[in-house]
Order: structure tokens, then C-alpha cells, then sequence
């Protein structure tokens, strides 16, 4: 058989490929050294500076991650668009890639391992604004979706501006409908266009995906695979609310409240509801205060640590290679459809779909299992029904069934029943009185704790003393205790110390005399060495002093046998007062005074000699942070010799090194140097609680950050519970100790410049800041000349201002974003303003400015009473000293106030008035915002995205057709001004006579007669005559000239002007086709998005 | 739906008259109301204390927007705390408790004011109850300096006035901090260093040299670098009343420092003074940790209000003081400390070593505008 012949290899044609394959250019096979070494010095110079101001530019400011590494919660990955734009095919696509599971539903948080170090939450967002706001405040990677073959919307841009304010979380777009764009450079011009957008959005460089066409309704496996793996790998910065705040996505939701509790109320009753997610940002103490977005403030009832559901791989087997198949299928969905089966503390559910459990299955039901479903519905029991109203065997009959009979017999049965119960209790009874004696079950164990007298105190002082000492008894009673809590359900922490006294009593007799022996070995001042402060200080009922006293407890008195108590010193009490300073110790003189007993603190001083070790830890090199361990094997331990003489050189060397390197030579700048102390600091954190068990470690730290946690919380809304929906994020955001307050928050606010309209004082405005989202009025501000804060009536444009308003404090420097309207039905854009928080306050100092005005009524030379400015001579005593103005100047000052007009006051001018006048008062008038808080309860609404909150007073006017107020006098009308006539002044003819001549009248009577100019005759002679006819043919025809020269130009312009008509004919036409084109693009639009949700509702059914 | 307020306005309830500073101050640094009743209500002379009022007006003072209510007899305060606002504040003390008694909670509360707060007190400057002004100078302030807090703290004390007439008068200037550091102080050191101030108003000027004297002939056995300043007030400054006292402070190689002091008696020699301050400050050192106790509650209080760190701090035994603080705090912020001898202690009741991971408590009252 012949040898194949294969088409040879093209040879590369680029030099570079050409010159390495053919070994023409001497290909470097090693790095030369000498290639980019500095020709000069002082290019050297230039390019060591060069170098060090890169590294400079890539260091950032050292933030510490609050996350632990070893075992961090999942990194959230919220997938966001616009409606249609393909995010649940998205979100099916990634989950099969990483679980190879095909979710029917996908609905709330999703779970899945995608490494051996890392988890994923996807979670889809859906359009409404609340919550894009929720998920940009808990995202720590967004997938932003763009329908390419649309472009834009104008949601995709509200919420990059959410995230903005609250912190920016990584994004990466992702270009989705690619396959509908047919032309390759129709493609390539878009992908070019929209990568623009975005990164003027992001930043230069950001990531951008295209996905094309859906094969079998997912996205072609190669691109989800790059997008996945660019996923798995991405660094995350810790983001400073996120990093100070503890918060978590519920991914479970459960009703606690006892059922029959939601049946008496007609589900209108507070419920105890239940939240399950994995916690984040920092650590959560047991019972902090939580805000649930949507739903408002509650305090942690109790918390519980629970087994992660979707666990890391590399717990157990610290050598994992890499991921294996079978760790991939988990997957923790639990509002979606997958598992089934969900771990509680105390109870396992098994999901089983049933043929008529409710809402499995949208398809049309038959008519026997509506009527099933009917009964399932029933929200009041047979017993009620029959008692309110006489059964009727057939629809049809008329008279019911006579239900005489059926109370006594229901009675009967209650009977029954709390007979049985009652012999229930009185069998327990009996157990009861045995238990001292025989092994009960721990119900009635417990039972009968209760009703043993207390302890006597030496008992009791024993088990305060020992309790830490003995881990038998210690053991014995978290055991007991646990099995009692499962089965009463109470909380561990209620009744700790009762049920460990009674505990004691179970102990071995021999253990029982240990207390009393060791105290009185040690005498009674003594204390026993080893005391469990944590216990005695949190967990016993003792009063300091009493701990500080030991063993001296105070026997209560018999309340029950004498009716009055005498007071201890017959009313003259010794008062115990506040006081720093012990009263000094008596008998320390002696104490001190005695043979040798200075020398016994002299080791405690430098010049003390003290044991080798002390003295070694005395001389060193002090530490103020003190936790230095020395490392260094143990010298005095040490037999070679050669091992004392390294070490004593070391030591030398690192003196010497001390003494004579300066701390920037070591090559730790500031940067390493923060670095290296926050790495201790977290290992710290870390290694510091080890050692406690888990409760105890609870309570002192709080769980951490990706614990698996079930938070359970009394008191919610019912609607919340009626109205759940998986599809709307819950958040669950811790609140530090400020935030649980109101005040007056400063901020400075900038209304965005895609917001149409501008923002008025005191209308309402609904902010995102924090967790909450919530409706106030605030009032803008702006700061006059560092004088005073002067209200704004409205926004400025393009410029920040300061916005005033009450409401929940907040921590200066959060960002915040704010909204008219959150509702879908708003037209354009709807985030109207952003900005920061500056400064809190209770009281605010804003003024505005108050003009008074008042008229003189008498007027002196210099001096005027002024009146109408105030009503009493109080309102003049307190502007006494003012500066006031007319209207034409004058400036003046309030003097005194005048005993007749009430509140007329005796004023001085620096010129006389005129009665005319009118004269001001300048003042300023504090300004307080209204107190309104109104926290959005978007998740309580049947329909959550309809939250309307209140209205502005325009809305209000116009939903309920009042007119608008308006004051006559503020009205603008035409001004009329009467010319002023002024009659001729006439002076009698005999005073005229008599004023002087400087005075008189100087009246000049019009010419009479023509003069001589008019008068006289002109004749021209020849040449005369002829200029002038001259002068007049050059003037005409200059005039013809300009006559034509006119005609031109509007000829010109007339034709100029039928070509612009044209051109705005054709432009019309291009816009209207232009409009046409959009229009059908939008139509298909529509068109697939209708077909889409066919397809979908086809696949459910 | 749950009022965003109810569980925020819901006040403690604590009873009796003591620990009455702390629950105020824990109060306004946690913003949550607090209502103490049963003040001295079994007392012939019952409710508040005049020095207790003005104390409650001082912080009033302080801050903005406080509302303090105090039932009829006296008996029951309800504390609704505002936001702390500083800045210059002058006020006058009662002559029945010194100065100390208002600093010290001034103190634990003023780096989180919104502006830096220039207090001035008038009245006594120093008792045998309360910390004396010296001490806040010499001991508390040092140990702000652990927290971060120096640049600008600063006690000066401008007249002396010892009881029972007073006089004195001292200003104390506090910075504001976004956040204390965190600490961790566990290695108590070896004493360095002894100071002290002895101050004599009113009585003969040799008297303060007389305790000198005979506070060096014990203090002399231990250490060589002991200085003992003789603090001179004359006419004016001096007070209204005679009176003579000597405030004793040892200094370990990590900073840790040990304070005592005695002030004048009747019938008691400047020397027998001396030689309790002397005393007691021996005590003091014996006992070890690496905090004073007297000033363990501030130390505590600070660390609790750090960053989410784990801060540390080796101690002798808490005093009753300490104790109910822990308590306190644990009601007003949820923290409990870690409380566990400390390894490598020394002194016979083992050193205790106290961890608590902080709050993140930050200074929310601080301005940007």
C-alpha cells in the first residue's frame, strides 16, 4: 500500500514565526542579559524610577478580608437583564455545566461547588427595581446580560448606577441573541458598538462574553465552559460595607408559627419564621439586630449553627488533586425543584410530591381533583361549621339535620380527651415522685429537677467554683442539657444555670464533699486555684461582690414566713458608693512591713533577680504587642556547643542589625509592613477561640463568616409568609449598634443627569442606603459662604448639594442612590439622585430666609417709627439692635420699642425716610426636615413591584381633582404705571418781581420772526448748477446699484431656501423609515418573547 | 409589618444606684435607652444624689439631643441618649464628689464625639474616691495611648481644690477617633520605672517633701529610677482648702502601669501618707497584669469597642466594678470576653487573660462635612 500523501505544511509567512521555524534569525534560546541593560546612567536612573513608580500604581490600600480563607461562604453570582434576554437559560446552562443536572425550575439561590476552594450562589434577578437593589448589595459578581440584537435598555443602566453607589461589585457582560444578527459586519459593528458602551460604563478593558444561538435551550457548551472557568478563578476585593456588616441570602424560608395559631387568626397572626443561608461580611453575634429588606426590623430570636448543606470538597481529604465527578452533583437549590430532602436542627424534610399536594403541576386539573383541592382549603373545622350551621344531606333539601346531639357528643370527646390527658399527667406524676430513685426519660427528669428544692449553698458554691475543673460533670451536663432542649424545644441559653444546679444532684455522692473539703483545706479566705471567671461572671446569679468575697453567700430571708423584713442596720444603711477608688487596704502597713516580705515582689522589677526563665523574659527586647513566640529552638536546652555559639551569634547579629539598618532599608515599606501586622492580626482571630467548645465560642465570637446558619425571628408580617415568592431575593443584613438609630441624616447629593426633572424640597424620595430602602422628605441644602446652611427649594444643576433628611443613621462615608418611583410604570429613568453621608445629627441648621416688612408711620429727621414689621414689643425686644433697610437704601436700625401701635418700634436711618417707603428686616428662619419614615415593604405585597409609598402633593391633587392653591398676591400681573403728570409751576407776578434775579424764572419765548438765513435769497451760477446735477446722476445711480444688488441677494436666498425645505423633507423621511425599523425590530422582539414563554409553559406542562 | 423603632426605643431596665456611671456611658456609646430604678429607694434619703444629677446634666451637656427623665421621687431615670457632640463645654461639679467622678465617664465616651471636646470642670480636684486629677493625667490618659487616642489629649490642671471647699479647676482636651485600635497586651514586663507627684495646698511646702522622703526610703530597695515631683500651687491656684496628697506610678519595660495614691487625713503624718500610697502601690504591682486595676472597666470598655479583631489583655483579678461592666456590656452590646488564666503568670491568683472580639464600633458621630 502506498504512502499517503499529505498536503504539505503552508510555511508561516509573519518574519518573526518564519525567522524561529527556520533558525534563520538566530532565535534567542536563552534570555541575554545585555539586551536591555541601560546604555547610561542616567537612563538607569530613569528606568529604576520608572520601575518603582509601576509597582507603586499596583498596590492598592490593604484592606482586611473579614472572609476567611480555609472555608469562605459561596461567592454569590447574581444574573441580571432585561426581560427575555435569555437569564434562565443562562443560569440552566452554568448550573449543568458544573452539576450536570438539568433544572425544570430554577428559582432562588442556587448552590453549586466549582472547585476545591470554591462555591457558587446563582441567583437570578428579576426586573423589578427592588430587587436589582437588593442583589446589588449582596452580589459579589454580576452577570449583566445584553440582548445584543437590542442594545441597551434603560434598566441594565439603572442598575449599574446601583451599584455604584453601594459599592461596585465585579462585573462581567455578557452579549446574549448574537445569532439573530444575520450580516457578519452588522455583527461585528455591533459587538464593537455595545463593548464601547460598556466599557465607558466599567471601565476600559472589562470583560464581555457573547453568547450565541440556545442548542437544546441551553448556550452552546464551549462558551459556558470559557465563562465558567472565568468564573471559577475571578479575585474578589473586599467591598467596606460588605466587610463591617454580617449579612446573608436566605436560600430556605420556613413558617414556624403553630398551625392552629394561623387557623384561629385567619392567617392574619404574627409569624416565627425561620431563615436558613450561609453567612457573610463578618462575624454575627446570637442575637443582633437584622433588617430585612422589604420587610423591616427584627432581633434574632435564636440562631443555630447547621451542617453546610452543599459542603466544600476538601473537608477531610486535605490532598485533593482535583475535583472528582461524583463531589460535582451537589447541588443546594432548595426553592428550586432538585434534592428534595432538607436537614433542619431538629427535623428532616422529605419533599414528596404528591398526586394532590397543591402547585406541583399547572396542568388542568379534573373535577375530582379540584374537589380535593377544595377540602384542602378549608380554613375552618368540621366542628365550627356544624355548630354555626345545620348540615344538609342533599343541596336540595330544605329543613337541615337537628344537631341536638352532636355538641354533646363533640363535648364528649374533649371529655375524653383531657381525661386521657389528665391521666397522661398523673401517670407522669407518678414518675415523677420515682425519680429521685430509678432512670426516667428526660422529660420527666426535668419535670422533677423542678421540683427539687434548691441546692444548699456549699453545693452550689462547689459547682460555680468547679465547673470548668471537672470535664466529666461538665460533659454530663451539655449532654443532658442538649437532650432536654430537643425534646422541649427550648433554647439552650434560657435556662442554663437552673438545669445545671439541678444537674448536680445527680452527681456521685463522693463528688458532693468535694467542695466543702477543698474549702475548707484552702480556709475560708482562700479561694480554690482554678475558677471559671466566665461561668461566675455570665452564667451565676451572684452579685460581684459576692464573687469577690467567695464563698460568703447570703442565705435569702424567708419571705413566706414573716410578712415584714427588717432592714438590715435599721435604716441606717451604710451607702455603697460609686466610687473608683477601694477604700485602702488596713492591714497592708503590716502587710509590707513585715521581715522579707518586700523581697517577695522584688522579681517583679528589673533589678529583681528573679528564675532563669523570668529573667530571660525580663531582659529581652520589650514587646508592646507582646505575642511574639520565640521560635527559635530552646538554647538553655541545647548540649553541642557549636549550637550555643550559633545562637549567640545570631543574637549579635540581630542586635547589631537593630542598631544599625534603619526600618525603610529592610525592604519592608509601609505597604508589607500593614500587610504583615493584618496577617497576624487575622491569625490571631483565627487561633484565639480554638480551644472553646462551640457554644461558648457562640457566645464570645459570634459564628463566622461561611457558617451555614438558621435564624429564626418572631414577629414577622404574615404577608411576608402569605406573600412569599422564591423569585425575590430575602436578604438577611446585620445592623451595627448606630444604625438601630434615627436621626437627621446629612448627606451630599447630586440628582443624576438622566433624571428629566429636578428634585423639590421636602418632596418624598425614596432611598437605598444600608440595607434599607425606605421613603423620606428631604430638604436640600447649600453651604452660603461657610456663614449658614441655606435652603434650596430645588436641586441645582450639574452640582452636588446637601440634602438633609430624617431617617435611620448610617455611617459617614456610605453611599447611598435614591428614586421617585420604584415602580415599573415610571417612564424614563428612575434613579434621580446619588450621593454619600456625611454627617449625623439630632438637630439640623438649616435656615432660609425671612424677609419683614413694615412701613413708617411717623417720620422725624433721621428718625421713624416703623410699623406692621411685628405684632407685640416682646417680637421688638428680641430684634432690638437690628439692621433694616428701605427699599431705596437707607440703612437704619431698630431701636426701642413704642408703647402705642403694638409692636411699632422707634427706628434710626442714616438719611430721613420717606413716608413711602417701605422698610426691611433681613432675617433667617431655621428650616427642620419633616420626620417621615416610610420603609419600603415591597416584600409583604402580593404584587411586589407595586409598592407606592406617598405620593407628592401634585400626584395628590391630581388623582383627586383639588386645584392647586394659589395666593392672589403672588400671581403676576401686567404692571400699570400712570405716567406722573406734574402741573406747571406758577409764581404770581408780584413775587416774581420781588425774588432776586438769580431766582427768577429765566423763561425764553420762541423766535417769532425768521431770521436771516430764512430770509435771504440763493441764486447758483453755471458750475454751481452743474456739480449739483453731477452729484445728483452719481446719487441715482448708486441707488440703482443697491436697488440690484438687493434684488440678487433675495433671489439667492430664495433659492437656498427651497433646498433647505428639501433637505427637511428628506431627513423626515430617513427618520421616519429609521422609526419603522425599530419599531420591527421591537416587534420580533415581543414576538420571540411570547414564543419563549409558550416554549416555557410548554416544557412545564 | 414590626416598626423599625419599637426594638431600638426599648429600653433596659437596671435597678439600684450602683455601677451608675457605666450604665449611662454604655447607654450613649450603644445608643440604646436605659431606665434605672429603684435608686436608693429603700433609703431614708431616697433617688438621686446631687453629684448624680449633675452628672446627668454634665452628659447632657455633651451631647445632643439626650432626653433624661426622672420620675418624681427621684428614684427612676430613664435615659434616652442622643448623639455625642463635644466641642468647648464648661461646667461646674458639686463639692460632694470630685472631679474624677465626671471625668471618667467623660473620658470613656469622649473620642466618639463629633467634635474634639474641651471640658473644663471646676471643683475638686482631688479624693479619696474618686481617681484624682494627677492620677487622669499620670495613669488614664497613658492608657488611651494604647487605643490610639493621643494626639491632642491633654489634662491640664489649672487650680488645685482639695475637699471640702474645692476650688480647683481642670481642662481636659480629647481628639476624635474614627475607631480605637485594637490591643493585645499579655506580657505585663518587668517594672522599669517609678514616678509620682506629690503636691502639698495650703499646708507648708515641706510636707510634700516630707512624703517624698519617706516614700524613696522604701521605693529605693527596689529600683533606682524613682522620680518623685514636688507639684507647687500657690495663691490663688491652690484651692480654698488645705490639703496634701501623693499619687505613686510604676512603669514596666512594655508600658504597663501601676498607679496608687493616699491623700491627707486628719491626724495622719505626711509620712504615714506616704507610706499607704507606698504600700498600696507594692499591692498593686503584686497583684501584675498589665493593667491598672482601677482602670481595667475603661480598658475593657475599649477593647469592646474595637475593630472585628480579637483583642487581648492580660489582667489581675477583675475587681466588683469590672465585673458588673462585663455584665453590662454583655446586655448593651452582646459580648462576652473570654476570661482565662493567663499562661506563664507569675503572681499567686494567676493573671487573667481577656479576649473579646470588638464590635466594629465606629465613631458614627464624626463629621465629613
Amino acid at each position: 500500500m502506498e504512502q499517503q500523501k499529505h498536503k504539505p505544511h503552508r510555511q508561516s509567512q509573519s518574519r518573526a514565526t518564519a525567522d524561529k521555524t527556520n533558525g534563520k534569525g538566530g532565535a534567542p534560546t536563552s534570555f541575554n542579559e545585555k539586551a536591555f541593560a541601560p546604555r547610561s546612567g542616567r537612563r538607569a536612573d530613569r528606568q529604576a524610577r520608572r520601575t518603582a513608580e509601576r509597582d507603586q500604581t499596583r498596590l492598592h490600600v490593604p484592606l482586611v478580608n473579614r472572609t476567611p480563607d480555609d472555608d469562605p461562604p459561596p461567592v454569590i453570582v447574581a444574573i441580571v437583564g432585561p426581560p427575555g434576554v435569555g437569564k434562565t437559560t443562562l443560569l440552566k446552562s452554568l448550573v449543568r455545566r458544573f452539576t450536570k443536572q438539568t433544572l425544570q425550575r430554577a428559582q432562588g439561590p442556587i448552590t453549586v461547588i466549582s472547585g476545591k476552594r470554591r462555591r457558587l450562589t446563582f441567583l437570578e434577578c428579576n426586573n423589578d427595581l427592588n430587587s436589582m437593589i437588593d442583589i446589588g448589595k449582596v452580589a459579589d459578581l454580576v452577570l449583566l446580560l445584553v440582548d445584543a440584537s437590542f442594545g441597551f435598555e434603560m434598566e441594565t443602566f439603572e442598575f449599574l448606577n446601583i451599584l455604584q453607589s453601594h459599592g461596585f461589585p465585579k462585573v462581567i457582560g455578557v452579549l446574549t441573541h448574537l445569532d439573530l444578527i444575520k450580516k457578519t459586519s452588522t455583527l461585528r459593528d455591533t459587538k464593537k458598538a455595545l463593548k464601547k458602551r460598556f466599557w465607558a460604563e466599567i471601565y476600559q478593558g472589562a470583560k464581555l462574553f457573547y453568547l450565541s444561538g440556545v442548542l437544546n435551550g441551553r448556550y452552546p457548551d464551549h462558551e459556558i465552559m470559557n465563562l465558567s472557568r472565568f468564573i471559577a478563578i475571578m479575585k474578589f476585593r473586599p467591598l467596606v460595607f460588605r466587610n463591617s456588616h454580617p449579612y446573608l441570602l436566605a436560600d430556605r424560608m420556613e413558617d414556624l408559627t403553630p398551625r392552629e395559631e394561623v387557623r384561629l387568626s385567619e392567617g392574619k397572626c404574627d409569624r416565627r419564621i425561620i431563615l436558613y443561608g450561609y453567612l457573610r461580611g463578618t462575624n454575627l453575634q446570637q442575637h443582633s439586630k437584622i433588617h430585612i429588606p422589604g420587610a423591616g426590623d427584627f432581633t434574632i430570636t435564636s440562631s443555630t449553627r447547621l451542617e453546610d448543606p452543599c459542603p466544600l470538597p476538601n473537608i477531610g481529604s486535605e490532598k485533593l488533586r482535583k475535583l472528582s465527578e461524583k463531589k460535582r452533583l451537589i447541588i443546594h437549590a432548595p426553592m428550586s425543584d432538585i434534592g428534595g430532602v432538607m436537614y433542619d436542627k431538629d427535623a428532616v424534610y422529605v419533599d414528596v410530591p404528591g398526586t394532590f399536594a397543591k402547585g406541583i403541576n399547572e396542568a388542568p386539573l379534573g373535577e375530582g381533583e379540584r374537589m380535593v383541592f377544595a377540602l384542602q382549603d378549608a380554613s375552618t373545622t368540621l366542628q365550627e361549621v356544624t355548630s354555626n350551621k345545620p348540615i344538609r344531606l342533599l343541596g336540595t333539601s330544605t329543613s337541615g339535620l337537628a344537631t341536638g346531639e352532636v355538641p354533646t357528643q363533640t363535648d364528649q370527646g374533649w371529655e375524653s380527651d383531657s381525661s386521657r390527658r389528665d391521666s397522661d399527667s398523673t401517670l407522669s406524676d407518678l414518675e415523677d415522685t420515682s425519680a429521685d430513685a430509678y432512670e426516667t426519660d428526660d422529660l420527666s427528669e426535668r419535670r422533677s429537677m423542678k421540683s427539687i428544692p434548691p441546692a444548699s449553698p456549699t453545693e452550689y458554691d462547689r459547682r460555680l467554683y468547679f465547673a470548668g475543673s471537672d470535664s466529666d460533670d461538665s460533659e454530663e451536663n451539655v449532654s443532658q442539657e442538649n437532650s432536654a432542649n430537643s425534646v422541649t424545644g427550648d433554647s439552650p441559653s434560657n435556662d442554663d444555670p437552673e438545669i445545671s444546679e439541678n444537674d448536680l444532684d445527680d452527681a456521685p455522692r463522693w463528688k458532693c464533699n468535694i467542695g466543702t473539703t477543698t474549702l475548707t483545706k484552702c480556709g475560708s479566705g482562700a479561694r480554690p486555684s482554678r475558677i471559671d471567671w466566665f461561668k461566675l461572671v455570665y452564667s451565676s446569679a451572684l452579685t460581684p461582690t459576692q464573687i469577690l468575697q467567695g464563698a460568703a453567700r447570703v442565705d435569702p430571708p424567708d419571705a413566706e414566713d414573716d410578712f415584714f423584713v427588717p432592714v438590715p442596720g435599721g435604716g441606717q444603711i451604710v451607702e455603697q458608693q460609686d466610687a473608683t477608688k477601694e477604700p485602702s487596704i488596713v492591714n497592708s502597713n503590716e502587710r509590707w512591713s513585715g521581715v522579707g516580705a518586700l523581697d517577695t515582689i522584688r522579681p517583679q522589677f528589673i533589678t529583681g533577680l528573679g528564675d532563669s526563665s523570668d529573667q530571660r523574659r525580663g531582659s529581652e527586647e520589650p514587646d508592646v504587642e507582646g505575642n511574639f513566640e520565640d521560635l527559635e529552638p530552646n538554647v538553655d536546652g541545647g548540649d553541642s556547643p557549636s549550637t550555643i555559639q550559633l545562637a549567640k551569634k545570631e543574637s549579635l547579629r540581630r542586635k547589631f542589625d537593630e542598631l544599625y539598618e534603619d526600618p525603610g532599608a529592610s525592604g519592608k515599606g509601609f505597604y508589607d509592613e500593614r500587610k504583615e501586622e493584618m496577617a497576624k492580626q487575622s491569625a490571631l482571630n483565627r487561633e484565639e477561640f480554638q480551644s472553646l467548645d462551640e457554644n461558648m465560642r457562640a457566645a464570645v465570637q459570634g459564628f463566622p463568616p461561611g457558617s451555614y446558619l438558621r435564624i429564626e425571628v418572631e414577629r414577622a408580617p404574615c404577608e411576608m409568609v402569605e406573600n412569599f415568592d422564591p423569585t425575590y431575593p430575602i436578604i438577611v443584613g446585620g445592623l451595627l449598634a448606630a444604625e438601630e438609630r434615627f436621626g437627621f441624616v446629612q448627606v451630599r447629593l447630586k440628582r443624576h443627569r438622566w433624571f428629566s426633572r429636578t428634585l423639590k424640597t421636602n418632596d418624598p424620595l425614596i432611598f437605598s442606603l444600608g440595607w434599607r430602602r425606605f421613603q423620606s422628605a428631604p430638604i436640600y441644602s447649600l453651604d452660603d459662604h461657610s456663614v449658614r446652611m441655606r435652603l434650596l427649594k430645588y436641586t441645582p444643576e450639574h452640582m452636588h448639594c446637601y440634602a438633609t433628611f430624617y431617617g435611620p443613621v448610617s455611617l459617614p462615608n456610605t453611599g447611598f442612590c435614591a428614586f421617585n418611583s420604584l415602580t415599573p410604570e415610571s417612564k424614563g429613568f428612575r434613579v434621580s439622585a446619588t450621593g454619600v453621608v456625611l454627617d449625623i445629627d439630632r438637630s439640623a441648621k438649616i435656615v432660609k430666609k425671612l424677609k419683614l416688612t413694615g412701613v413708617p408711620c411717623k417720620v422725624f429727621k433721621n428718625t421713624a417709627f416703623i410699623k406692621d414689621m411685628f405684632t407685640s414689643a416682646l417680637e421688638v425686644a428680641k430684634f432690638e439692635g437690628a439692621s433694616i433697610r428701605t427699599v431705596s437704601g437707607i440703612r437704619g436700625q431698630v431701636k426701642r420699642a413704642l408703647p402705642k401701635p403694638d409692636g411699632a418700634f422707634r427706628a434710626t436711618f442714616e438719611d430721613k425716610v420717606l413716608m413711602s417707603d417701605i422698610v426691611f428686616l433681613r432675617s433667617w428662619t431655621a428650616v427642620l426636615p419633616r420626620k417621615l419614615y416610610n420603609p419600603v415593604t415591597s416584600l409583604l405585597l402580593s404584587d411586589k413591584s407595586s409598592w407606592a409609598g406617598m405620593r407628592l402633593t401634585g400626584e395628590v391633587r391630581r388623582s383627586e381633582g383639588y386645584p392647586t392653591p394659589s395666593n392672589a398676591n403672588s400671581t403676576y400681573k401686567p404692571i400699570a404705571r400712570t405716567d406722573r403728570h406734574f402741573n406747571r409751576l406758577k409764581i404770581p407776578r408780584k413775587l416774581q418781581g420781588e425774588l432776586p434775579y438769580a431766582s427768577k424764572a429765566k423763561v425764553m419765548r420762541p423766535q417769532g420772526k425768521a431770521t436771516y438765513v430764512q430770509r435771504r435769497a440763493v441764486v447758483l451760477e453755471g458750475e454751481e448748477k452743474k456739480a449739483i446735477a453731477l452729484l445728483q446722476q452719481a446719487k441715482a445711480l448708486r441707488k440703482d446699484q443697491i436697488m440690484r444688488r438687493r434684488q440678487e441677494r433675495d433671489r439667492k436666498a430664495s433659492v437656498r431656501k427651497r433646498i433647505a425645505e428639501k433637505e427637511v423633507l428628506e431627513k423626515e423621511g430617513r427618520k421616519k423609515r429609521s422609526k419603522q425599523e425599530h419599531l420591527r425590530t421591537a416587534g420580533i422582539k415581543r414576538k420571540r418573547d411570547i414564543e419563549s414563554d409558550e416554549r416555557s409553559q410548554r416544557q412545564r406542562i | 409589618m414590626t416598626a423599625p423603632t419599637d426594638s431600638a426605643n426599648a429600653p433596659l431596665s437596671f435597678s439600684g444606684h450602683e455601677h451608675f456611671r457605666h450604665r449611662l456611658v454604655l447607654s450613649i456609646l450603644s445608643g440604646r435607652p436605659v431606665r434605672i430604678d429603684k435608686i436608693r429607694s429603700a433609703d431614708a434619703n431616697p433617688g438621686l444624689r446631687d453629684y448624680e444629677v449633675n452628672l446627668l446634666r454634665l452628659l447632657e451637656r455633651v451631647t445632643n439631643g439626650t432626653v433624661i427623665e426622672i420620675s418624681v421621687t427621684g428614684t427612676a431615670v430613664l435615659l434616652k441618649p442622643g448623639i455625642i457632640a463635644g466641642g468647648p463645654v464648661t461646667h461646674e461639679c458639686p463639692l460632694s464628689r470630685s472631679i474624677g467622678y465626671y471625668l471618667e465617664p467623660v473620658i470613656m465616651i469622649a473620642p466618639f464625639s463629633k467634635k474634639p471636646l474641651d471640658l473644663t470642670l471646676k471643683g475638686i480636684t482631688t479624693d479619696d474616691k474618686d481617681l484624682s486629677a494627677d492620677m487622669i493625667r499620670t495613669v488614664t490618659l497613658p492608657h488611651l495611648e494604647l487605643f490610639g487616642i493621643s494626639d491632642g489629649l491633654e489634662l491640664r490642671i489649672k487650680k488645685r481644690g482639695s475637699p471640702p471647699l474645692g476650688g480647683g479647676e481642670v481642662q481636659f482636651l480629647c481628639p476624635v477617633i474614627k475607631q480605637p485600635k485594637t490591643i493585645n497586651f499579655v506580657d505585663p514586663g518587668k517594672i522599669k520605672r517609678i514616678r509620682g507627684v506629690s503636691h502639698a495646698v495650703r499646708v507648708s511646702p515641706q510636707f510634700s517633701n516630707r512624703m517624698i522622703e519617706a516614700s524613696r526610703s522604701i521605693l529605693n530597695e527596689f529600683i533606682p529610677d524613682i522620680y518623685l515631683y514636688s507639684d507647687v500651687y500657690k495663691g490663688n491656684e491652690s484651692g480654698k482648702s488645705p490639703g496634701y496628697a501623693l499619687t505613686l506610678l510604676a512603669e514596666s519595660t512594655t508600658g504597663a502601669l501601676h498607679c496608687s495614691e493616699a491623700i491627707s487625713e486628719a491626724g495622719a503624718t505626711p509620712e504615714d501618707i506616704a507610706l499607704q500610697s507606698t504600700y498600696s502601690l507594692l499591692t498593686e504591682i503584686e497583684q501584675g497584669g498589665c493593667i491598672d486595676r482601677l482602670h481595667q472597666p475603661l480598658v475593657l470598655l475599649y477593647m469592646v469597642l474595637g475593630s472585628e479583631d480579637v483583642g487581648r489583655c492580660v489582667m489581675s483579678e477583675p475587681t466588683a466594678r469590672t465585673i458588673q461592666l462585663l455584665r453590662d456590656i454583655k446586655e448593651f452590646f452582646g459580648i462576652s470576653f473570654k476570661i482565662a488564666p493567663h499562661q506563664g503568670s507569675q503572681s499567686n491568683p494567676p493573671e487573667l487573660l481577656f479576649a473579646c472580639y470588638g464590635t466594629g464600633y465606629v465613631n458614627a458621630n464624626r463629621s465629613l462635612a
